[in-house]
């Protein structure tokens, strides 16, 4: 065999002498700018202009030609993989370049036969890897190895690109379960083999991918490119390649463009549909993108913050110094958030696209907020927020400072429309004792985002206690004024109420009870509210009256919600709007709380957030 | 053997190459006395894509059990698994579907002249582009019509083309007969050096008469047998039929792999049958 194919090489050499001297002309003079057409890159020895470079953190040493180990000829290649945590770099790997470039157009694959000294997967191999822009890339991951020589393709996409080529091969190998081995390749070189078939090419590995509600501006990087041929041996191959080997086309430029590299960049309204080729080739997979124009934004930045900096600990702000945080999108598993930072005239602001939550982590240092009183963040959203809730979690790692530990602690208020409000800045300001579930905060390490809300614009995150304590009401609530012929009052100086009620039932409730004068006037204080119930001292039949009253002031609740209830339980919910500007007072149709029995009626239950002051709880027809 | 016939191909390369050198332009191969060949049969496949293969030429073998060689297929009329392409080829395809870690529900066609068309001695031939990968197994072959009658081997089999898939550029010309049969059939390879039977069309043909088979690849006879080669009774001087398929799996070629990629096509552009004129 050996012998026969020398032959053919003789044959092939006169071949092609027999050419040079019938060449008809010679362009006399004029020097083209060609590189050598050199297939071998290491048969017994180095080829002309082939240079070693090894990674800088791989163990340098690892490459070495081996006189005794061999597929064929003299020598072969040797590469002796570490130990894990070998002192001199504990993986191999580098490049073999070539110096000058080489037209590599002739060839179609890189062939080479190795072995290694167990069963082992060798975690990288390839060639166009030049250590510098390494355009014209190819690869193949985990390629598996064994104590037989075994020949190794790796198909050329497109050889027309190749005129100028540095890199003949490149590998990174690892050690197996933490040892080292070592692997051996020979007879190392380009070839044109007619036995390579059935190209395949794709991008996105080969999946169609489809992204909506894309906006103006945004950008998107094509990525997962490879290539599958069949090997002589029938079985396909997959190999990763760089962007360089494809052509990109929009099927509307108008509305994307892309560059060389696959560069996806969204210029207006509309849809596109951006594919690829290879040397003329349909490559599987594509991105198709809807685009619904500019992004709605704040065109004003968020209120700036008019409390001295040495009463505040910020987490965001443009006023004041903010403490380090590790993260504003941790990408927790099952979070879409995505994040942008923008600025608005100057003042930076977080947005987060498509959330449902997302983890905002500072543990590395965490906040020692125990001399806090209140937390701030401003908010601005252009999605409707009618019944819908933006949720601020706060959690606290507790004395040990870390996750986990049995320690940790976690709150979260949810806040309603309003304050939520479209378009329109909102500033939340909430007090750290609405936060009732945290049993400390001297060790905050994360923040919770989430909700209904998809699309918002944050700014303005900080603790701060500037003195003042947590606002009360200074006037009693207004008299009633109803006839109390036609009353039937619960809770009120101004009638005679159910006897015997329970205004503080144990229903395993947070929140701090008390009744407190309020301008001579006795009124309902809850604290840090979760929920709280009312337990009427009888069954009570209401079906004669239409409304229930109530009145109630809150600066710092941001939800609150009033049930009543019949045997059964069947119970009913009331949305009360918060935060109040002043005492509230509303009159609740009974008809609101279908299908509780009016005629049977037993308990009130409030559940929602913050300091609430309640007063003059009644029906009245 | 395979060994043999790489050498034998490379010995043929080598000797192309000095000819093409020295301008020699004629076939240096084994030599063979010029034959006056008639055409008798044919089937051009040139119908409608979707359509069955023309029944006035052909008959399906249906069923699965392994075919004696333990193949995986199931054989179908269906024209998704046999029909002509509407390019002037029919199409036998072999589908599958992968199932967690295997090939499951394997279709594929087998077509056969028999009692449609027989006929002994002669010059079978077609032109075929074949499925690859591994555990494919297409072939073109002819059958002894006594098959029912005397049984196999004894009813003779003559291999035109088989193929295994993960050897894509070489196919082998066998016969069978008694005492010469299964793994003991007398065979030969032919392998393209540079090239593969998928990737084009190729001419596969016996040349038979009274004492003599002459297996040819794209009209390069590569390889003769003769009743002195047999190892048994020569029992090719009865009518055969002419069967196409694409097995998969099976004790000759081995069996589909994750690395095989269905559905696979073989193509034939058209089998004909000649007679020797006197």
């Amino acid at each position: 065999m050996k012998k026969l194919k020398s032959i053919c090489s003789i044959a092939a050499l006169v071949t092609i002498l027999l050419m040079a001297v019938s060449c008809e002309k010679k362009l006399d003079g004029l020097k083209l700018a060609t590189y050598p057409t050199t297939a071998d890159v290491f048969i017994d020895g180095f080829s002309t202009g082939l240079y070693y470079a090894a990674y800088g953190t791989s163990k340098v040493t690892a490459f070495n030609v081996d006189y005794s180990v061999k597929y064929s000829g003299t020598c072969s290649m040797k590469f002796e993989v570490p130990d894990a945590g070998d002192p001199n770099g504990s993986y191999a790997g580098g490049v073999f370049g070539a110096n000058p470039a080489r037209d590599l157009s002739g060839y179609n694959v890189l062939t080479f036969w190795a072995k290694a000294s167990q069963p082992a997967t060798i975690v990288l191999v390839g060639f166009g890897n030049d250590m510098g822009t390494s355009k014209y890339q190819v690869s193949l991951a985990n390629l598996q190895v064994n104590s037989n020589w075994v020949e190794y393709y790796i198909p050329i996409p497109d050889p027309s690109l190749l005129t100028q080529e540095n890199g003949m091969f490149y590998y990174a190998a690892a050690p197996q379960n933490g040892r080292g081995y070592t692997f051996w390749i020979d007879e190392l070189k380009f070839e044109k083999l007619g036995t390579i078939a059935h190209a395949n090419f794709g991008i996105f590995n080969g999946h169609d991918s489809i992204v909506d509600n894309v906006e103006t501006g945004e950008e998107f990087q094509i990525s997962d490119f490879y290539a599958t041929f069949n090997l002589p041996t029938g079985v396909d191959q997959k190999s990763n390649l760089s962007a360089s080997y494809f052509t990109f086309t929009s099927s509307n430029p108008s509305v994307a463009t892309v560059n060389d590299l696959g560069l996806v960049r969204v210029a207006d309204t509309g849809s596109a549909v951006i594919t690829a080729k290879v040397a003329g080739t349909g490559a599987k997979g594509s991105l198709t993108i809807s685009v619904t124009g500019l992004k709605i934004a704040p065109t004003q930045p968020a209120p700036v913050p008019t409390i001295a900096g040495n009463k505040v600990i910020s987490l965001f702000s443009n006023a004041y110094t903010n403490v380090k945080v590790d993260s504003w999108n941790t990408h927790w598993q099952f979070s879409t958030a995505e994040n942008q930072n923008i600025q608005i005239n100057g003042d930076d602001v977080i947005r987060y696209k498509k959330l449902n939550f997302v983890g905002i982590e500072f543990s590395s240092q965490p906040v020692d907020a125990s001399a806090m009183a209140t937390f701030h963040i401003d908010l601005w959203t252009p999605d409707t927020t009618a019944n819908k809730t933006f949720k601020v979690k706060l959690i606290d790692f507790g004395p040990d400072g870390v996750y986990g530990g049995g320690d940790d602690s976690n709150s979260e208020i949810s806040i309603g429309s309003p304050p939520l409000s479209t378009q329109n800045w909102i500033s939340l300001n909430i007090p750290l004792s609405s936060f009732s579930g945290l049993s400390s905060k001297s060790h905050l390490a994360q923040l919770v985002l989430s909700g209904d809300l998809p699309d918002v614009y944050i700014d303005n995150v900080y603790f701060f206690n500037d003195g003042s304590t947590s606002p009360e009401p200074t006037t009693a609530a207004p008299v009633p004024t109803f006839n109390a012929a036609n009353v039937l009052s619960v809770f009120s100086d101004s009638y005679t109420n159910v006897a015997g009620t329970n205004l503080n039932p144990n229903w395993g409730q947070t929140t701090v009870f008390s009744q407190v004068p309020i301008a001579g006037n006795n009124t309902l204080k809850y604290k840090g509210l979760n929920y709280q119930g009312i337990q009427l001292g009888s069954s009570q039949n209401v079906s004669a009256m239409s409304f229930l009253h109530l009145d109630y002031w809150s600066a710092s609740s941001f939800s609150l919600n009033v049930f009543l209830i019949s045997t059964g339980p069947v119970e009913k919910s009331y949305v009360l709007p918060v935060p109040t500007s002043g005492w509230a007072g509303v009159d609740i149709p009974l008809s609101s709380f279908s299908p509780v029995n009016l005629a049977d009626v037993i308990q009130f239950k409030f559940v929602g957030n913050g300091d609430v002051y309640i007063d003059n709880i009644f029906f009245h027809k | 053997m395979e060994k043999n016939s790489k050498i034998f191909v490379s010995a043929a390369i080598c000797s192309l190459l000095f000819i093409t050198l020295f301008g020699c332009k004629k076939e240096s191969g084994q030599k063979i006395e010029q034959r006056n060949w008639q055409l008798v049969w044919s089937d051009e496949f040139n119908g409608s894509a979707g359509m069955s293969p023309d029944s006035t030429k052909w008959k399906f073998d249906i069923g699965n059990g392994g075919w004696g060689n333990e193949e995986l297929e199931t054989y179908t009329k269906d024209t998704s698994n046999a029909s002509t392409d509407g390019n002037g080829n029919l199409a036998i395809t072999a589908k599958a579907n992968w199932v967690t870690d295997h090939w499951e529900n394997i279709t594929s066609a087998r077509i056969k002249t028999i009692g449609l068309f027989e006929q002994s001695y002669g010059r079978f031939e077609a032109r075929i582009k074949t499925p690859w990968g591994p555990g494919m197994w297409p072939a073109f072959w002819l059958l002894g019509s006594n098959v029912n009658s005397v049984a196999w081997p004894q009813c003779g089999e003559i291999d035109i083309m088989e193929l295994r898939g993960q050897k894509p550029n070489i196919i082998n010309g066998t016969v069978h007969g008694p005492g010469y049969s299964g793994g003991a059939g007398i065979t030969k390879s032919f392998a393209f050096e540079n090239t593969r039977f998928d990737v084009d069309f190729h001419l596969f043909a016996v040349e038979w008469g009274k004492d003599y088979i002459d297996f040819f690849v794209d009209n390069t006879l590569y390889e003769e047998i003769t009743p002195g080669n047999v190892t048994g009774n020569w029992v090719f001087d009865h009518p055969f039929y002419i069967i196409l398929n694409v097995a998969v799996g099976g004790n000759y070629v081995g069996y589909p792999t994750s690395q095989t990629t269905f559905p696979q096509k073989m193509l034939v552009d058209y089998v004909k049958v000649y007679k020797q004129a006197d």
